[in-house]
């Protein structure tokens, strides 16, 4: 069972809302606010607009790339870019949006009153902001933003200039903020759950943030030692990844993916479990396979851990290594199968509506298991090594972030909107939003595939002639993709200001604890917690 | 809040710090040991242990 029935929530809606209870207004309550709600929606604007951000960097990238030849910027220009597009999306955008769901969610769905260390709450937001800023501002440092694409590898990023140290300690602080959220998720879930909501009674998009939550604890600290040795290289006279000195650069290449491997499930696991709340929902039927759908999300999580080193088929791993994380790395098809296949048995002789958030999540579906299936390819070694720094690789995780996670936020977006704002959003405008952002992305990304296959290598500002084609083809759509998304912020911002009166549960199939509260959610919630039966 | 809570609250977000902590110098301290493959292994081993017990232990209540 994934979710909670009304019928077996004692209470109901009368526990303990507050619904005008006094809180600071204007900037004050932003700023000073530790009402999981307040700093739920400060993560999703902050990660909007980070997105925005990064979008404009990855247009920038399109534009150049529209015709060969160099155009628009120079190539150190672009080599910035390209690093700095994959770090805002990661940490600035994808992160802190899925942090922004689960501050609102978590206690709503565990029957919480708020997260457990509200102070700690307030704190791990304001740092992002301030990370980045310093992000962002390396662009305008002497010799610029670094040029080393979002891997930093050694030995280039020993030898940039001061804007490496800028994205280092932006990475700090960034960590530290996703480490304070994760220790607040995990203490929220296992210590403030409803009475009678066992683990396993969970709404799984709980169980999906608990597990990335442990993820994140294991894999930051990680990646924050391997930065902190890359400025003591830099500055402190070591060598730990300095071969001048005796250092080992290939090690960086070890510890870097032992974080960027999880990562990349830290991203796309709290997306699994929004979508493991839309479709039952659109299906009007329970979640096929509940257990085994905690279990599968534990298998991947586990799985992420042993195979970091398919990101260094191309360093001369011993024959030995490279069996066994081709094997370990095609394993991990396994448990993503499972989820797949009980996300489809779910709809199966389902009472399927189309509303906007199964749009994206069919959306997810379709275009994550074609990401899902080019990182299977890629698990090949022989096959990796040919496609190793291609477009087919760029291709490969933009289907698995962008059609993969930044789909789920959006059906998530539309799904929880009635809940978070009080109001209906249009539902036409967002279906549009759907068809743009569906349609555009594939024009976008589909030929970079076909570009890899040719041979063309991934941040490289020219090219040769005979990528000219495709190249033109995906710049279209990047475009089209990206005036898409202004679709999406009209509606959000139409439904904030109005629009039909939403009820407490305006989708007939939702059986969270989130729909037993009025909409929009008062701002004190479940303070007399419910009890689950 | 419920003070016992609040203590219960404090205590597991320590726990999970320390753990933070851990990966953190032991990233650090993997490099000064000597042999990458074989201190990445013994991290590995450790956050496979982490997630099994973090996870397992608490499957019942």
């Amino acid at each position: 069972m994934s979710s909670v029935p009304h019928d077996q929530v004692a209470g109901g809606h009368e526990h303990g809302h507050d619904e005008h209870a006094h809180h600071p207004t204007g900037i004050m309550r932003w700023i000073t606010t530790t009402n999981h709600k307040d700093i739920g929606t400060l993560y999703l604007w902050f990660s909007f607009v980070m997105f925005i951000v990064g979008g404009i960097m990855a247009l920038t990238i399109r534009a150049e790339l529209f015709k060969p030849g160099l155009q628009i910027v120079d190539p150190e220009f672009f080599n910035s870019m390209t690093t700095l597009h994959g770090l805002v999306m990661i940490f600035g955008a994808l992160m802190p949006g899925a942090v922004g769901f689960a501050n609102w969610m978590i206690p709503l769905q565990v029957g919480a009153p708020d997260m457990a260390f509200a102070r700690m709450n307030n704190w791990s937001f304001w740092l992002l902001p301030f990370a980045a800023t310093l992000l962002v501002s390396s662009l305008f440092m002497p010799g610029g933003a670094p040029g080393t694409g979002w891997t930093i590898y050694p030995p280039l990023s020993i030898e940039n200039g001061m804007g490496m140290d800028l994205t280092i300690f932006a990475i700090h602080i960034m960590g530290a903020s996703s480490i304070m959220g994760s220790i607040n998720i995990i203490t929220t879930i296992l210590n403030l759950r409803a009475p009678g909501m066992t683990l396993l009674k969970m709404p799984l998009f709980c169980w999906a943030w608990l597990i990335t939550a442990y993820l994140l604890i294991a894999v930051m600290p990680v990646l924050a030692g391997a930065v902190t040795m890359l400025l003591t290289d830099r500055h402190f006279g070591t060598s730990f990844f300095n071969a001048a000195g005796g250092g080992d650069p290939v090690l960086f290449q070890h510890i870097f993916w032992f974080f960027g491997h999880p990562e990349v499930y830290i991203i796309i696991l709290p997306a699994f479990g929004i979508i493991s709340e839309i479709i039952p929902t659109f299906s009007r039927k329970p979640l096929f396979g509940y257990a085994s759908m905690v279990y599968a999300l534990s298998a991947i999580a586990i799985l992420s851990f042993i195979v970091w080193a398919h990101h260094m088929f191309t360093t001369g791993l011993p024959a030995a290594s490279i069996l066994f994380y081709m094997y370990a790395t095609m394993l991990i098809a396994v448990p993503t199968g499972v989820k797949v296949f009980n996300w489809l048995a779910t709809m199966w002789k389902g009472s399927i509506s189309l509303e906007a958030p199964m749009l994206f999540a069919l959306g997810f579906l379709f275009l994550f298991t074609v990401g899902g299936f080019t990182g299977l390819i890629l698990a090949i070694q022989p096959v990796d090594v040919q496609f190793q720094d291609t477009y087919y690789v760029v291709a490969h995780f933009h289907y698995v972030m962008v059609a993969g996670t930044l789909f789920a936020f959006f059906g998530g977006t539309y799904y929880w909107l009635p809940k978070w704002t009080g109001h209906m959003y249009d539902e036409k405008l967002a279906d549009w939003h759907f068809w743009g952002s569906f349609i555009f992305f594939n024009v976008a990304f589909f030929p970079m595939h076909f570009l890899g296959m040719a041979g063309m290598p991934r941040r490289i500002p020219d090219y040769a002639l005979q990528f000219a084609d495709w190249n033109m083809v995906s710049t279209i759509g990047a475009f089209g993709f990206g005036l898409s998304q202004l679709l999406f912020l009209y509606v959000v911002v139409k439904t904030i200001r109005g629009g039909e009166k939403a009820a407490a549960k305006p989708w007939e199939g939702g059986l969270t604890l989130e729909w037993t509260v009025p909409s929009p959610a008062p701002y004190h919630t479940f303070e007399t917690p419910p009890v689950v039966k | 809040m419920d003070p016992k809570l609040k203590a219960a609250n404090r205590r597991t977000g320590l726990i999970l710090l320390s753990i933070a902590l851990v990966f953190f110098f032991g990233a650090i301290g993997a490099k000064l040991l000597g042999s990458p493959v074989a201190s990445i292994g013994v991290l590995g081993t450790a956050v496979l242990l982490f997630l099994v017990l973090a996870i397992g232990r608490h499957l019942r209540k």
